[in-house]
């Protein structure tokens, strides 16, 4: 493994065994995280990116199961941890952010026993005052003024609770930050605050960042890489100038010009056509086929690899394959 | 409405000013501030928790509030409630200077004072007994007086009393109640103190006395030690028994779940009574073995209400949360789950109590629970079925007692259930 890759996330596949059958939520995804980037993870609802977020840590239970993959952390493959040694790594080494600040604190802590808490899980050996110490000093850095630290987390507001869950995975200074959508509960002010805190705790810390969200304005505002994923494949990965720039995957095109913008000159937003797949049974081949413009016939039979089709950008679609000719009206 | 002005800009619109308000206030201003608050009855909570108290204090002191002992026999058999024991009194002569029984005195050698009684009847045995004792005391004394009356039987009181006014005798010790009846026939005479020194029996006996003569009141109150024991060491043992298998249960899961539930739930289903009743026929009479039939009777109760609680809470983002940061399942238990978890097992707890002490009195209703040698509201109860038609008073105290301490229980839970739950309400 290259050593500027962080997390390598090799053909990982999450299946939800239900009494309907088993869905793969994640099927069979492979992503590298580099050092001290910020890597945005977008896609549509229900396409896999929160399931994919919590698999990094191995956090399901559950219906949801990891099937296949491996999970390689600077240098050791997660996967290989057994239930007992798995916690170690998260919180220290792993930290995550969920997408809703209002219930994702314990209710009956304080935000400093939260902080304590998350201090001697891994370092039982420091004391109490200098635990304290550190916690101050660290919602300070995170804009909360110190005497707040008594204070419970009904007490402060979304923008703070998300502060909190920040500083849990700064307090051991934690390599990765798992962020799932963490201002999709924050209005616009309150986001932007967020994300400049983050960017700047990103060059501070040396923290690498996934940004899981929706949100294509947040991921181009903040992120170094993007990828996108779609019906629990990735369909994307690249510098966030080139995906966004020239997006290579229809879905990926499709998706850009469904976002809302100010500057557009059209009065109505752009429909991709057709919905989502039921990824109880997803199509045969490449899944966005059905509503793909520049379907060809291998699409329907054969699933595309994720392959780079420029320097640093993949994309597992069959119109850049150097296996299938490109159809004459690439570009409508 | 000032609040809302002042409200800090941080707190979020879904919180309600007074939800902010109440963060800032202790447990007591929070039950007196119930009724705007919560909408809830502040005097259920109050009252009930007063009577509670007062409850326990009377089981951890029952000697403090109790006249009498509860096993002796202090008095008459059936003395209905408030009514006075017939009291053996002194009637002396105008003129004479006695007033009391040790007044009768005399010294060595002096002719012994003759007293007039009648015939049948316990006053001359009590006369005895209280010369007697009076006469033990005063002769070890300077002075050499002695106490030993001549004691006169006469078959009527009217005959008693004819003998003091001719002088034949001293004094008459007549019951109290009697020669009131009949002090408006000799005038020459007049009432001394009661032979006893009015020591036990003055204050008769509020709410009466039994079948054997024991004190009614004092009965009831010792029972209220036995009652509160029974009520909460079974709620305890069930709630020590029951809280654990529960957050196990739920925070486990699959098959050790639905064995667990599949058994509690059988449990549940039993009628309580019947349970009860078939565990204390097996295992005997005492305390013990009650407190043991109750307790199994209520851990599903506190299985099922925390298993429900865990089943949600560990669904909660925090939980998740938690084990993102490196918490163990231990702790996960410890810290997370069973603080959020443990508000309604108090509130249960208080109903519990309430219920468990009616279960202890029906057991020993039936004569199956305790001993019947303990002071026991359920055994005074069926005591007391027997005489039901000419002595009201043993069994509607011990009735009445049972029904005010269960729902000063209830209410008491059912009070602390608004107030700490208010989202109860809402639904």
């Amino acid at each position: 493994m290259p050593d500027d890759i962080l997390f390598s996330i090799r053909d990982l596949t999450v299946e939800y065994l239900t009494r309907a059958g088993s869905v793969k939520a994640v099927d069979d995804v492979n992503l590298n995280i580099r050092r001290g980037e910020i890597l945005g993870l977008v896609g549509e609802s229900g396409c896999g990116k929160s399931t994919l977020g919590k698999a990094l840590m191995r956090l399901h239970t559950g219906p949801a199961q990891i099937t296949a993959g491996e999970l390689w952390f600077d240098g050791r493959d997660l996967m290989t941890l057994s239930d007992q040694e798995m916690p170690e790594v998260r919180g220290a080494e792993i930290g995550m952010v969920f997408q809703d600040p209002m219930t994702s604190l314990n209710p009956l802590q304080r935000i400093l026993e939260h902080l304590t808490e998350t201090i001697h899980a891994h370092e039982p050996e420091v004391s109490n005052s200098d635990a304290r110490a550190r916690a101050e000093e660290l919602i300070e850095r995170l804009g909360i003024r110190r005497e707040r630290i008594m204070d419970y987390p009904h007490q402060m507001s979304g923008g703070m609770r998300q502060r909190v869950m920040i500083s849990l995975a700064l307090a051991l200074k934690a390599k990765l930050v798992i962020a799932d959508e963490p201002t999709t509960s924050l209005d616009v002010i309150v986001e932007a605050k967020f994300l400049d805190l983050l960017k700047e705790l990103q060059q501070e810390f040396g923290l690498t960042i996934l940004l899981i969200t929706h949100n294509i304005g947040v991921v181009a505002e903040i992120s170094n890489r993007v990828a996108v994923m779609y019906a629990a494949k990735m369909v994307e990965v690249g510098d966030v100038n080139d995906v966004f720039g020239q997006p290579k995957h229809p879905y990926t095109q499709g998706l850009l010009r469904s976002v809302p913008n100010i500057k557009l000159d059209s009065g109505e937003l752009y429909k991709m056509a057709g919905a989502p797949p039921d990824l109880t049974h997803p199509p045969s081949g490449c899944r966005f086929h059905p509503r793909c413009p520049f379907v060809m016939d291998i699409c329907g039979d054969e699933v595309p690899p994720l392959e780079p089709i420029e320097e640093g950008h993949l994309t597992a679609c069959w119109l850049y394959s150097s296996v299938v000719k490109r159809p004459e009206k690439m570009h409508a | 409405m000032t609040a809302l002005k002042e409200r800090p800009p941080e707190i979020p619109s879904d919180i309600t000013t007074w939800e902010v308000e109440l963060q800032k206030v202790g447990l007591l201003r929070r039950i007196l501030n119930a009724r705007r608050w919560y909408g809830a009855d502040w005097w259920f909570v109050t009252v009930s928790a007063v009577l509670v108290l007062v409850f326990i204090m009377i089981a951890l002191f029952p000697s403090w509030f109790a006249p009498f002992q509860p096993a002796t026999l202090v008095g008459p058999s059936f003395l209905a409630p408030g009514a006075y024991p017939p009291v053996p009194v002194l009637v002396v002569p105008n003129t004479s200077l006695v007033n009391s029984l040790k007044d009768l005195a005399s010294p060595e050698g002096q002719p012994r004072p003759s007293i007039s009684v009648v015939q049948g009847g316990n006053t001359a045995g009590a006369l005895n007994d209280a010369a007697q004792q009076i006469d033990n005391q005063i002769k070890n004394e300077p002075g050499g007086l002695r106490l030993r009356p001549i004691i006169d039987r006469y078959p009527t009181v009217e005959e008693a009393l004819q003998a003091v006014v001719d002088g034949r005798n001293n004094a008459a010790v007549i019951e109290s109640t009697e020669y009131t009846s009949i002090t408006a026939q000799y005038p020459t005479l007049r009432e001394g103190q009661s032979i006893s020194g009015g020591a036990n029996t003055a204050g008769g006996f509020l709410l009466g006395t039994n079948d054997i003569g024991q004190d009614v009141l004092s009965r009831l109150l010792w029972g209220t030690r036995v009652a509160l024991l029974i009520g909460f060491s079974s709620s305890v043992v069930a709630l020590v028994l029951g809280v654990p298998l529960g957050l196990l249960a739920g925070f486990i899961g699959g098959t050790p779940d639905r064995l667990m539930s599949l058994l509690m739930d059988s449990m549940y289903a039993f009628p309580g009574l019947i349970l009860a009743i078939a565990i204390t026929a097996v295992l005997g009479p005492s305390v013990f073995n009650v407190i043991v039939a109750i307790a199994v009777l209520y851990i599903p109760t506190y299985y099922r209400i925390v298993r429900g609680q865990t089943l949600s809470v560990k669904e909660e983002v925090y939980v998740e949360a938690a084990r993102s940061i490196g918490a163990r399942s231990r702790e996960i238990l410890q810290r997370y789950i069973f603080p959020n978890v443990i508000p309604s097992v108090a509130i249960i707890f208080s109903v519990n109590v309430a219920d468990a002490i009616l279960t202890g009195a029906g057991l020993s209703f039936l004569g199956l629970g305790l001993p019947p040698t303990i002071a026991d509201w359920g055994i005074d109860l069926a005591r007391g079925q027997r005489f039901i038609q000419n002595a009201w008073w043993l069994i509607t105290f011990p009735g009445l007692t049972i029904m005010l301490v269960v729902l000063a229980f209830t209410l008491m839970g059912e009070g602390l259930m608004e107030i700490f739950n208010p989202k109860l309400r809402e639904r």
